[in-house]
This record gives C-alpha cells, sequence and structure tokens, in this order.
C-alpha cells in the first residue's frame, strides 16, 4: 500500500473532519432500495443462534440465584445426578475452576462480582452461580436443577443506590467489595467542573432546584441470550447471541489457552442487540461453563436464558437526580450544578451540556453504589442519563419563564461553551457548511406537529373530551458518528464479476449490511443489484457492529476504503499486462494502450471517459482476467481489497474546542392526551426530525426513528423492572406484567429527515439507531408537564400521575 | 423425521403406519392395529406429515426443533408475543401454548408455506422495510396471511387490532400496515 493508499484510508484529519472526498453522484446511496435481508427475514428462513440444532447437542441450564444475596452453605446434587439423561454437572467448587477468570466483553470491568465462573455467592436475583447441569433435552436439565438441594444463607440486600450509600447500609458485596457499597462512576471523575460555577450562578437572574428519579428498565431482547459450543479436537467453536463476537472470540481463547486462531465463533442474525448484557461478561458465563461441559462430555452443548431469567438482566438508568439550574429571564442558562445517585455503571449526566449548549459553567457529581440488582449496562443506550438531564433542566427552565421550550433551545444551542452563531468558523474549519442544524430540526417538527398553533403553558390544555392536553419537545446532538474501529474486505467474484462484501455478519435489525451495499455500488460504479453482503459467519474481519453503536460512521467509511482501493484494482487490470503463472499464455488488457486514469466504472460496465462507446462489463472483464479464455482459474491474483476505519470516540472532549465539536442535531415531538380520572396516557402523535448528514438508506433511517418512537413511548409510559422490597425480587419479568408497546400503544408517529453533511461519518453522515429512543422519552416526559401542569418521574404510570393531580 | 413401524407378525419396516396396517391386514390376515399412543397426522404448508410426540411436546418444539421450520420464534415463552404464530386450520394460533398432540388432522401453515406459495405478503413487508432484526416478522407475517384470509380488504384500523398481539421490540410498527394492505391490493389483481 503506497502512502497515498494509507491516506486514503482515512487517517486522523478525517477523523475530526468532514469527508474531503464525497462521491460527485449518487445512484444507490440515498435511495430506497430492496433490504438484502428482506426476502429471509419475512419469510422465516433467516436463522438466528437460537435456532441452532446440531447433531449430538445436549441442553444446558445454569443456577440462577433465586435472592437477591445469598450464599450457597450446602451443595447436594447426588438426586441430580441420578436423573436418567443427565450427562455432567459443574459445581462451583469444581477443582478445574480458576478462583476468577475474565469473562467481561466490554472493558475488563474490574471489581465487577461476576469473575468467578460459577460463583458460590447471588449478588443479584437471576445472577448465573453455582451450578450447571447438560442433559438430554432441555426439560431434563431443568428438573435436574430442581432436584438440587441447596442450603441457602441469605444475606440482606441493597436495591436503592441512595440507601445503599448511607451508614449502616448492608454490603452489596462484602467479598469483592468490604469497605462500603460505593464505586466510582464509569468514565469519568466522582465530581467534574467546566467553568466558575460560583460565577455562573451569580450571573443568574434566578435559580431553580428540583430532583427526579428514573427507576429500572430492560433490554427485552427477541432472541434470549444464548450460545451453542462445541469442540473439534482442540479447536472450540462456538455460535453466539452476543452483541461483541469478536471479543468473545478473544475470551474463549484467553478462557480456554488456545490460539484466537483455533476459535471459531459463528455470528448469525441477531434477534436485537440493544445493548445490555448482550454484550458483556455475563452473556460470556454460560458461553465459558458450556465450552467446559462440551469438552468433558464430547458433545456440542446449547444454553438459552429463559424470559424471566433475562428480565434480570436489567438496564443502568436506575438513578435520582437533583439539580440546580440559574438562568436569566431572556432565557440563557448560566450555571448547572446536577448530583446524581445510581447504582452501578452511572455514566455522565452532563456531557450533553458540554456537547450541545453554549452554557460554561457545570459541576456535575455522581454518588454510585453497588446495589444487588443486575450489574447494569447501557441499554440503548449509555446517554439516556445524559439526554434525562438535559431534557429536565431545559423544560423545567422553560417552565419557570413560562417560555416556549423550541424558542429556549435555539437560545441555548451551542457547542463547548459557545453559542452556535460564534463557532460558524468551527464548521467551515473543518470543511462542513454552516448550517444551523437544530433551527432546521425544530422548524421541520414544528411543522409536522403543528406546535405553534397547539402549544400552550403546562396544564392549560384542556380538551372537549374531559381530558388534558400536552405537547412536549426534547431535542439533542446526533452523537453515532464516532467511536469504534472496523475492517471490511471486498472481492470480486470471478465468474460474474458482481461484488462481494466480506464482513462478519453484523445485522442486529438496522439494515446495515443493505447500507453498506449501497456505499460499495457507488464507490465501485456497480449497481446495486451486483454487490452483495454475503457474509462469513466467522469473527474475522470484524466491522463495527453486531455492536450497533455507530455502526455506520465506522463501517462505511470501512466500506468505501475497501471499495476505492478494489475500484483503483479493476481499472488497472482492465488496462494493464499483468503477470501469471503461465507467461506465454500472456494477458491483453482489454483496455490495452489506456491508463487506469482514462476510465471509470458505471453501472457495473468499464468505459472509457472520452469515448464511453468502448466498454466492457464487468462479467466481460473479470473472465478474461482470471480465465484466460481457458480453464485457467486462479492464473492472476483475486480481484481483492480491504479497508479498515479508527473513528474518533465521542468521549474525548478535552475541553473547547474539542478534536470533534458535534453539529449535527436532532428535536423530537410528543403529544399526548391525560386521562384526569384514570391517569391514563394517550399517546396521539410522535414527530422526530433528525438531521442524519446524509440519509445512506432513507428506508433505514426512518425505521430506526419509528422504532426508536415506539420504544421511547414504551419506555416513557409503562416499561419498569418492578422489585418486591421485602425480598428484593423481581416482581413482573415477563411480557404480560413488564408492558412494552404493542401496535396499538402509539399513536401515529411522524419523521423527518434532515441533511446538512454535518456529520464525520462517510458523505457528512451519522447515525440514529441510537438516539430517538433515548431522547423521545423525555420529550414524552415533558408533554406529561405540559399536560398536568406537574413534573411525573418516569415511566409515568397512571397511579404517579393520579398522584401528581393529587388524586390519590 | 418419520419413525419406522415394525410388523409384529414378520418384522417388515415401514414409513407409515397406515401402510403398516394394511399389510398387517392383508399378508397376516388380522384386525386393523391399534393406533399408537402419540401418533399425529399433520399437514404442514401443504405437506404430510405423520409424527409420535410425548403429550407435553408443543406445537412449536414439533414445527421449530422436529421439522427444522425456523420461522415460529419463541420470544416471550409464554403466549404474550406472536412470534411463535401458525394458521391451524384458518385460525392464527400460538404454537408455543398448543400442545402437538391436539393437532391430529390438522393443517398447519407457516410462514415458510407461505412464502412458498408466492403469497404478495412477503414482498410487500420486503418493500415496505416492515422489519429491523427480523426474529418477529414471520409471526406478523403469519397473522397478517390469517386476516387476508378472513378479510381480503381490511381496513388500517382492523391490521392494526389483528396484529396488536405480536410485539416487536425493534419498534416497527408503522410500516406494517403499509405492508398489509398493499398485499391486499395486490391479491385484489391490484398494481403496486
Amino acid at each position: 500500500m503506497t502512502k497515498g493508499d494509507m491516506e486514503r484510508q482515512v487517517g486522523q484529519e478525517h477523523r475530526v473532519r468532514a469527508d474531503r472526498h464525497p462521491l460527485p453522484e449518487y445512484r444507490a446511496i440515498g435511495r430506497r432500495v430492496r433490504r438484502k435481508d428482506g426476502l429471509e427475514k419475512a419469510s422465516g428462513y433467516a436463522v438466528y443462534t437460537s435456532d441452532v440444532q446440531l447433531p449430538g447437542m445436549l441442553h444446558m441450564r445454569v443456577l440462577t440465584c433465586p435472592y437477591p444475596h445469598a450464599r450457597i452453605e450446602t451443595m447436594d446434587t447426588a438426586r441430580a445426578q441420578a436423573l436418567p439423561g443427565v450427562r455432567a454437572i459443574l459445581r462451583y467448587d469444581d477443582p478445574e475452576l480458576p478462583e476468577k477468570a475474565d469473562l467481561s466483553g466490554h472493558f475488563g470491568q474490574a471489581g465487577q462480582p461476576h469473575e468467578p465462573v460459577l460463583d458460590r455467592c447471588g449478588y443479584w436475583q437471576g445472577m448465573p452461580m453455582g451450578i450447571a447441569i447438560a442433559a438430554d433435552t432441555e426439560e431434563v436439565a431443568r428438573e435436574a436443577l430442581k432436584l438440587v438441594e441447596i442450603v441457602w444463607e441469605q444475606r440482606p440486600f441493597n436495591l436503592d443506590p441512595v440507601e445503599a450509600l448511607k451508614a449502616g447500609a448492608p454490603l452489596t458485596n462484602p467479598e469483592s467489595q468490604p469497605s462500603g457499597n460505593f464505586i466510582l462512576p464509569f468514565m469519568h471523575e466522582k465530581k467534574v467542573t467546566h467553568g466558575d460555577i460560583e460565577k455562573g450562578f451569580k450571573e443568574a437572574d434566578r435559580t431553580i432546584e428540583f430532583t427526579m428519579r428514573r427507576d429500572q428498565d430492560t433490554w427485552v431482547g427477541p432472541e434470549r441470550p444464548c450460545g451453542v459450543f462445541r469442540w473439534n479436537g482442540d479447536y472450540p467453536e462456538a455460535w453466539l447471541k452476543h452483541q461483541r463476537p469478536h471479543l468473545a472470540k478473544r475470551q474463549i481463547a484467553d478462557y480456554f489457552k488456545v490460539g484466537v486462531s483455533q476459535v471459531t465463533v459463528h455470528c448469525l442474525y441477531q434477534g436485537a442487540s440493544f445493548g445490555g448484557w448482550s454484550q458483556m461478561g455475563l452473556n460470556m458465563q454460560p458461553n465459558i461453563i458450556a465450552g467446559i461441559l462440551a469438552k468433558r462430555t464430547g458433545r456440542p452443548v446449547r444454553w438459552q436464558f429463559t424470559r424471566r431469567e433475562d428480565f434480570c438482566g436489567a438496564g443502568m438508568d436506575n438513578a435520582r437526580y437533583h439539580v440546580r439550574v440559574g438562568f436569566k429571564n431572556n432565557g440563557e442558562i448560566t450555571a448547572i450544578h446536577a448530583t446524581s445517585w445510581f447504582s452501578r455503571e452511572g455514566l455522565s449526566h452532563t456531557d450533553h451540556f458540554v456537547e450541545n449548549s453554549k452554557i460554561i459553567n457545570i459541576v456535575q457529581e455522581s454518588n454510585g453504589a453497588i446495589c444487588n440488582i443486575f450489574t447494569g449496562w447501557a441499554i440503548r443506550c449509555e446517554q439516556n442519563m445524559n439526554c434525562y438531564c438535559f431534557s429536565a433542566v431545559m423544560n423545567h427552565v422553560a417552565e419557570a419563564l413560562k417560555m416556549d421550550p423550541v424558542e429556549l433551545a435555539l437560545i441555548n444551542d451551542g457547542c463547548e461553551g459557545h453559542a452556535m452563531a460564534d463557532i460558524t468558523g468551527w464548521k467551515t474549519e473543518r470543511g462542513f457548511k454552516d448550517r444551523d442544524s437544530l433551527r432546521e430540526c425544530l422548524e421541520a417538527g414544528k411543522k409536522a406537529m403543528d406546535w405553534d398553533k397547539k402549544w400552550h403553558l403546562p396544564g392549560a390544555g384542556k380538551l372537549a373530551n374531559g381530558r388534558m392536553h400536552g405537547l412536549g419537545m426534547s431535542w439533542a446532538h446526533e452523537w453515532g458518528d464516532s467511536g469504534g474501529s472496523a475492517a471490511i474486505a471486498i472481492r470480486i467474484e470471478r465468474d460474474d464479476g458482481t461484488a462481494r462484501v466480506l464482513g462478519m455478519r453484523c445485522d442486529n435489525g438496522v439494515c446495515a449490511e443493505t447500507a453498506y451495499c449501497q456505499i460499495a455500488a457507488d464507490e465501485l460504479g456497480f449497481r446495486y443489484e451486483d454487490v452483495q453482503y454475503r457474509p462469513f459467519e466467522e469473527a474475522g474481519f470484524t466491522p463495527m457492529t453486531p455492536d450497533s453503536s455507530t455502526n455506520l460512521a465506522v463501517n462505511g467509511w470501512a466500506v468505501r476504503n475497501a471499495a476505492r482501493q478494489l475500484k483503483k484494482k479493476i481499472l488497472e487490470v482492465a488496462t494493464m499486462p499483468r503477470i501469471t503463472e503461465r507467461p506465454e499464455m500472456g494477458y491483453i488488457p482489454p483496455f490495452e494502450g489506456y491508463k487506469p486514469e482514462d476510465l471509470d466504472i458505471k453501472e457495473s460496465v468499464v468505459y472509457v471517459k472520452k469515448d464511453p462507446s468502448k466498454r466492457l462489463t464487468m462479467a466481460g472483464l473479470v473472465r478474461p482476467a482470471f480465465f484466460m479464455g481457458k480453464m485457467d482459474v486462479g492464473s492472476t491474483e483475486p480481484l481483492f481489497a480491504y479497508g479498515w476505519q479508527n473513528q474518533q470516540g465521542a468521549y474525548d472532549i478535552k475541553g473547547p474546542p474539542g478534536p470533534r465539536p458535534i453539529f449535527v442535531r436532532q428535536a423530537h415531538f410528543v403529544e399526548v392526551e391525560v386521562d384526569p380520572e384514570t391517569g391514563g396516557i394517550e399517546v396521539t402523535r410522535v414527530v422526530n426530525a433528525n438531521d442524519v448528514g446524509k440519509a445512506v438508506n432513507p428506508d433505514a433511517v426512518e425505521g430506526q426513528q419509528y422504532g426508536g418512537s415506539v420504544m421511547g413511548v414504551s419506555r416513557a409510559r409503562t416499561e419498569e423492572v418492578v422489585y418486591c422490597p421485602r425480598t428484593g425480587v423481581v416482581l413482573n419479568g415477563n411480557l404480560i406484567d413488564y408492558r412494552i408497546n404493542t401496535m396499538l400503544d402509539c399513536g401515529p408517529i411522524g419523521t423527518r429527515i434532515i441533511e446538512t453533511g454535518m456529520g464525520y461519518g462517510p458523505y457528512g453522515s451519522v447515525g440514529v439507531g441510537e438516539d430517538v429512543a433515548s431522547v423521545v422519552p423525555f420529550a414524552f416526559y415533558a408533554a406529561v408537564h405540559n399536560a398536568v401542569g406537574k413534573w411525573v418521574d418516569l415511566p409515568a404510570t397512571p397511579d404517579k400521575v393520579l398522584k401528581a393531580l393529587g388524586k390519590i | 423425521m418419520k419413525p419406522g413401524y415394525l410388523c409384529p407378525y414378520c418384522e417388515a419396516s415401514f414409513e407409515a403406519h397406515e401402510t403398516l396396517k394394511a399389510h398387517v391386514v392383508a399378508r397376516h390376515g388380522t384386525e386393523p392395529l391399534p393406533r399408537p399412543q402419540g401418533l399425529i397426522n399433520l399437514t404442514v404448508n401443504g405437506g404430510k406429515y405423520e409424527f409420535e410426540v410425548e403429550p407435553n411436546v408443543t406445537l412449536y418444539t414439533l414445527i421449530h426443533d422436529r421439522m427444522g421450520l425456523t420461522g415460529v420464534k419463541m420470544f416471550c415463552d409464554r403466549g404474550a408475543c406472536g412470534s411463535c404464530t401458525v394458521i391451524l386450520d384458518g385460525r392464527p394460533v400460538l404454537s408455543c401454548m398448543t400442545l402437538a398432540i391436539e393437532c391430529d388432522g390438522t393443517s398447519i401453515e407457516t410462514a415458510e408455506g407461505i412464502a412458498a406459495k408466492g403469497h404478495p405478503l412477503i414482498e410487500a413487508y420486503v418493500t415496505h422495510h416492515a422489519m429491523q432484526c427480523g426474529y418477529c416478522t414471520p409471526g406478523f407475517v403469519v397473522t397478517a396471511k390469517a386476516l387476508l384470509d378472513r378479510n381480503p380488504d381490511p381496513t388500517e384500523e382492523e391490521i392494526r387490532e389483528a396484529l396488536s398481539g405480536n410485539l416487536c421490540r425493534c419498534g416497527t410498527y408503522p410500516q406494517h400496515p403499509l405492508a398489509v394492505t398493499e398485499a391486499a391490493r395486490r391479491l385484489q389483481g391490484g398494481s403496486k
């Protein structure tokens, strides 16, 4: 690879500035194309990990802790062992098991309590622990588990982070954290300060304080966590429902002390991955156990959580907040002091003020506690705490000033402490056009919602049907254009000149593989129909997905880079004599006498730019190139190229101006009707306005807007994992009692796509998958307030609404 | 998939129990053999099948695990999500809540069968992106097919009502009525 080629692999400068080499013409990109996975999925032929069946396969069940905090005092497995059909049992005290093992799938997660492969202690209800049983059928394994006689030591537990931090609170995990329940937040310090908070409050005309809380919700992925493990001699082979299969491969190699190249990991279609434990160690724990039992029995071993067990894998939104805000009478916010109490990771709750406002003076304090609930991990997505805090501040200030929140948004929009109007230079220096993304989103959304006509002061919207009417708005930047690495290759089929993008299966629903084909088609000059993403399932070339986050901005670059390399090779083949294994046969290039730069490709046809009548289809080109006119397969090198991308992370902001100030925005609008008698909330309309920079696949963008809205409304209105305060166990661990939205639970959703080209992804794009579901709940939060005139914590269940109205 | 049946008199092997019965009557002059417990006959996507099933085997397990038809999916595992829906004698039923042994003599249709017949629902679902991860999609297609079978020209409200028992965590709901409406139009001879 030449230095120029290397530079084309989108080096550092591209990660922090606009796409400098977009295409002059888009043919597949931006078009509504037939999705590549559509027929397979609609007809039932798409295969997921949970569909895998292998000859001789055993079924494994792992004990999950029935209490929030308990230790096995004694365990007798004799009766289970004697049950016909039981083939192997693995106990926590098995001599083969190491005391600790790194089962984490993300960043190591030092200090997490699940490090033993099978712990003797359970630190939350649902934690896999103690014993695993492999049997001929799942029913036998389940029955055998019931026959295991365990004497439990039940321990006191913590469910609430505020209570867990009080003096005298029981220890959540006395084994790994005997000194107390306090933990530092993930990825930032306990106290983070920007600017001068005291000065900010002095500059304020008014100050308000408020508290809010968000209780636990969870992911409810349709395909429950599962896996199949088999040994082929020295070679482990695993089928994983996992969001980071390439990291899981490394873990398997590490645990079983084999080379990574000995491990085969299959990643099939993923029955959704919204984060949660589909990406972390707790998912890998049963896979490793299955690997141990597969080795002992010489048979493949399959495992899968039950839906109830899956419900114990909750998210990270369990937090309480106290916020103090200073602002001027004109709406300018001058100071924010936000304190949170959270269980587990606790990502930042004030980053969004830095990233997309002109607010300078910010203090964030984070009080983390480990509690006896699931370890907690981001579920679509880690920005939830940020979105909640940001939206709450904006809407509380708007309420205090009796100001339209749309107006307040435009007053405070900015970037890293600067007003948007003052940083047009930042945009142009980085190669972007100077467009006002938030204003464009707000105008599109307002128009779709008929906001100016419908909006009213909180509590003032009474409808003829007796209900209370509310409109809410929330906004943020788009963040799906950063953070990750990817490697992807493309090769040309020898027989017909079509292209095949090679990468790990990276489908969990965001239509990414189709988008990659659109990019490859336009970059190569091929027809969209002539490009396929036919993945090899094994985790080899590793795109950012199925990690999901920011996949387009990372993988899109990698596809584009590979395609540009490949196109160069194709044109070289078309014009240059080549060295072959049989020189006597020679090779006369079809465009002899021309240089590669004299040619181009369009609609899968190579042609001379100055004389398009001189043309050759790709099929015509590759046949002589590879077959030499005879059956001489392989006599010349394959037409193959690879590309990669390391995309600058979003979390590396070092202070204004950071390496990648974010200019693209999104705004979401929710309309509700609240029944004052029942407290029920009907969502009558949702409008999403997303500046996605460049919509590579408009259908996929709309799909994410629809899906994010449905999930966002669902999380805001009904979703909460309810724990029994007395026993600490989950009370609603099923899809009947934990209510996710059905088709009847969300009103019409209007989608608006804005394309300012100000994303850091290829062609100015930015991803949309994570953010809608993260922001919409807080537009709902504002809409409910606008209806009832009171703030109602999420989920805004009818009992909370009635309580806010003073009716109960 | 089809168990072998041995003649108790001459140990001749037969693939189907009906064939064995005919054999013992013709060759050995006996009365027809009693039907073995757990033997069921099913028509699945137009094909005739015979299975021996334990009483606790669900229709989902039979179709998914034994027949290898992956269009039925297990999402909720207790009759709350519709992902395992099949059409049983014209009615959409949840195969995870249906015992296989109770389905003797019935006709069953899955997403694979609907696709094999070239039903316009499939292409309409592809065209309208009425899917994301796709795990629940076959269940929607089957439920929609059952709707169109009994109501060839449903309103949007009727479509939403019919599909409201199917859960989609990806939130593809707005796209389904578009797909079903287009399929209905195509079935009635209209163009796209």
